[in-house]
């Protein structure tokens, strides 16, 4: 297949992705780091893999199940202890609807 | 006392009363204050709490209650586990404030055996690293050279650990950051199977790889250590109810008769000639004590450090999309950063790309955008399914391999510790370094590193121990019959010299 010219235009493309506003200048730096570490992980396309399953986990098969059972959990005090920003009782984010 | 005393020795004279947990306590503080200006292991130290803990642990004695296996035993925390009301940053300034309001699930074992946590040790940003350079609190400095790295990403926890400062403490190891740290220090470290420990309060990094691990000043503390950390949680699913085996009893079993594979990949290009001498130099006395050491073949070794930094880095990227400033750790307001308009102030978004811009450094944001990249549509197929399935080769390179022997025996590290800054400008070379840690983490098999002879500098070697998964009995069994006849066993950096005679 094609493979993608990691430029400017892709850096910002993912980091909008990933939220994270980054400078110029960072921009620049990462388009050419993420260049030369995805070049260099393109060297797995010298291995045959169509007939080989993908590992997305190791030895969950052997997991335990549990009853699906409410248990206690955090306090709403200590939940809301370590956020920025607290409103009645919640955490408080910018208004994102007029 | 702790130069000399390891994790065992502590907790026998503080159940005997020989020690009490508060004069143990007492002197690791001492030794912190004394030496970690230099080391900058840890980024917060218990202090007034640990005494505190050791003192009712010693009220406890008094009354004549049973103490723990760990009893009075000081350890150190690597600052990614949660510890309740003690500051856990993972070495981000996005968490420079962060206080947990509960412990992880290691750290509630650890308090039940009676152990006293002396603080929290420094690591590279979100264990992101080969050195701890990426911390955002500074570096953590080797004993042996504090001009060197301890490694990474568990650096403080190994470096605390080589300047006698704990006897034990635990790590995390995703892709090596605790046997690499291990390798580099003259310590002992060990990454279990993966779901042998529970991940319960250990911030995430790669759900998949990630595992929480013992250091010690030698194989049996190590042990002892892994024994009260390790079984089932039913907080992390990915924890298996699987019997644990006795660790400690596996130490000074012997090994007559075991099977050991030694890869030819792991003896390759970029191997110094030194390391390479030192670990030989253990395969021939493991031999000497009635192992069988034979050539194995892991063919896929080459494309595990792709494979794991295109896994890691996606599974990185969706853990840390939680660090958004809404409901822990820092936030920036774009309103209050110059140049920005009103709109702007109460846009969500602005608020969570300036939160992450400045809470994040450039490690993390570089893994961050190639995890993001690896899954985004169009190239998800061709990049992180890809990996999944060399992943899956590198596994069955371990189950043939596994067929013929007991454990694979290599070098931890290519190289004894680099000096700071020397891979800094670099990326992909610091990703090199992990070239012999990363494909057991990928087959989520147990491994651990152990001290061979050092380097004509003096600098500490690590011998690499793997083993089928859920066999951590038998990589502790040749570990420690390799320690028993290691030239490394009676070696301490400058500041941990013995006070006392071998003989004693």
């Amino acid at each position: 297949m094609t493979r993608p010219r990691i430029d400017r235009e892709l850096v910002l493309h993912v980091a909008k992705l990933a939220s994270l506003s980054l400078s110029e200048r960072e921009v620049d730096r990462f388009a050419a780091e993420l260049g030369r570490i995805v070049a260099y992980v393109e060297h797995l396309d010298a291995l045959d893999t169509r007939d080989v399953p993908a590992t997305a986990h190791v030895q969950l098969d052997q997991a335990a199940w549990r009853e699906d059972e409410v248990r206690p959990g955090l306090s709403r005090e200590e939940a809301l202890s370590q956020a920025p920003r607290v409103e009645a009782d919640g955490f408080a984010v910018p208004a994102f609807v007029e | 006392m702790l130069e000399d005393l390891g994790v065992t020795q502590i907790a026998a004279k503080v159940h005997d009363g020989e020690l009490s947990a508060e004069q143990v306590a007492a002197e690791a503080l001492g030794r912190i204050a004394a030496f970690d200006g230099d080391l900058h292991a840890f980024l917060h130290v218990a202090g007034a709490g640990a005494l505190e803990q050791a003192r009712e642990i010693d009220r406890r004695r008094s009354r004549g209650d049973k103490l723990g296996i760990l009893a009075g035993v000081p350890v150190a925390i690597k600052d990614a586990i949660c510890t309740r009301s003690l500051p856990t940053t993972a070495g981000s300034k996005i968490l420079a404030r962060y206080v947990p309001p509960y412990d992880a699930t290691v750290i509630e074992r650890l308090r039940a055996a009676d152990a006293v946590i002396v603080g929290k040790t420094n690591m590279d940003e979100f264990a992101m690293g080969s050195s701890t350079e990426n911390s955002a609190f500074g570096p953590a400095k080797n004993p042996w050279d504090t001009t060197r790295t301890p490694g990474g990403s568990s650096g403080g926890s190994a470096a605390a650990v080589a300047a006698r400062m704990a006897p034990c403490s635990l790590g995390s190891d995703t892709g090596g950051s605790i046997r690499q740290p291990a390798s580099l220090t003259g310590t002992v470290g060990i990454k279990p199977t993966y779901g042998r420990v529970s991940r319960f309060g250990l911030i995430a990094f790669a759900s998949s790889l990630d595992q929480i691990g013992p250091f010690a000043t030698d194989v049996r503390g190590a042990a002892r250590v892994l024994s009260v950390i390790a079984g089932h949680d039913p907080r992390d699913s990915t924890s298996l109810a699987i019997p644990t085996g006795d660790f400690e009893a596996a130490c000074g079993r012997s090994v007559r008769g075991v099977r050991v594979g030694v890869p030819d990949e792991y003896f390759a290009e970029g191997l110094d000639a030194e390391v390479s001498e030192s670990v030989r130099a253990a395969l021939r006395e493991l031999e000497a004590e009635g192992c069988t050491v034979t050539p194995v073949q892991l063919p896929h070794t080459s494309f595990a450090v792709a494979t794991y930094y295109v896994l890691a880095t996606a599974e990185a990227s969706s853990n840390l999309a939680r660090f958004d400033g809404v409901r822990y750790g820092l936030r920036v307001d774009p309103a209050n950063l110059p140049g920005s308009s009103r709109a702007e102030a109460r846009d969500l978004r602005a608020m969570y790309g300036a939160t992450r811009d400045a809470g994040f450094g450039d490690e993390v944001k570089r893994r961050i955008l190639l995890g993001t990249f690896a899954l985004s549509a169009g190239y998800y197929d061709a990049y992180y399914l890809k990996a999944q399935k060399v992943r899956t080769l590198v596994r069955r390179d371990f189950d043939r391999a596994f067929d013929q022997v007991d454990v694979i025996c290599s070098p931890a590290s290519p190289t004894t510790a680099f000096r700071l800054g020397e891979k800094v400008d670099d990326p992909l070379s610091m990703y090199l370094n992990d070239v012999y840690t990363l494909p057991a983490s990928l087959a989520g098999i147990p491994a651990m590193s152990l001290p061979c002879a050092p380097t004509r500098a003096g600098l500490p070697v690590g011998l690499h121990v793997m083993a089928r998964p859920f066999e951590e009995t038998t990589m502790l069994a040749v570990a420690a019959a390799w320690e028993a006849r290691s030239p490394a066993r009676s070696l301490r950096p400058p500041m941990a010299q013995p006070t006392t005679s071998p003989a004693d």
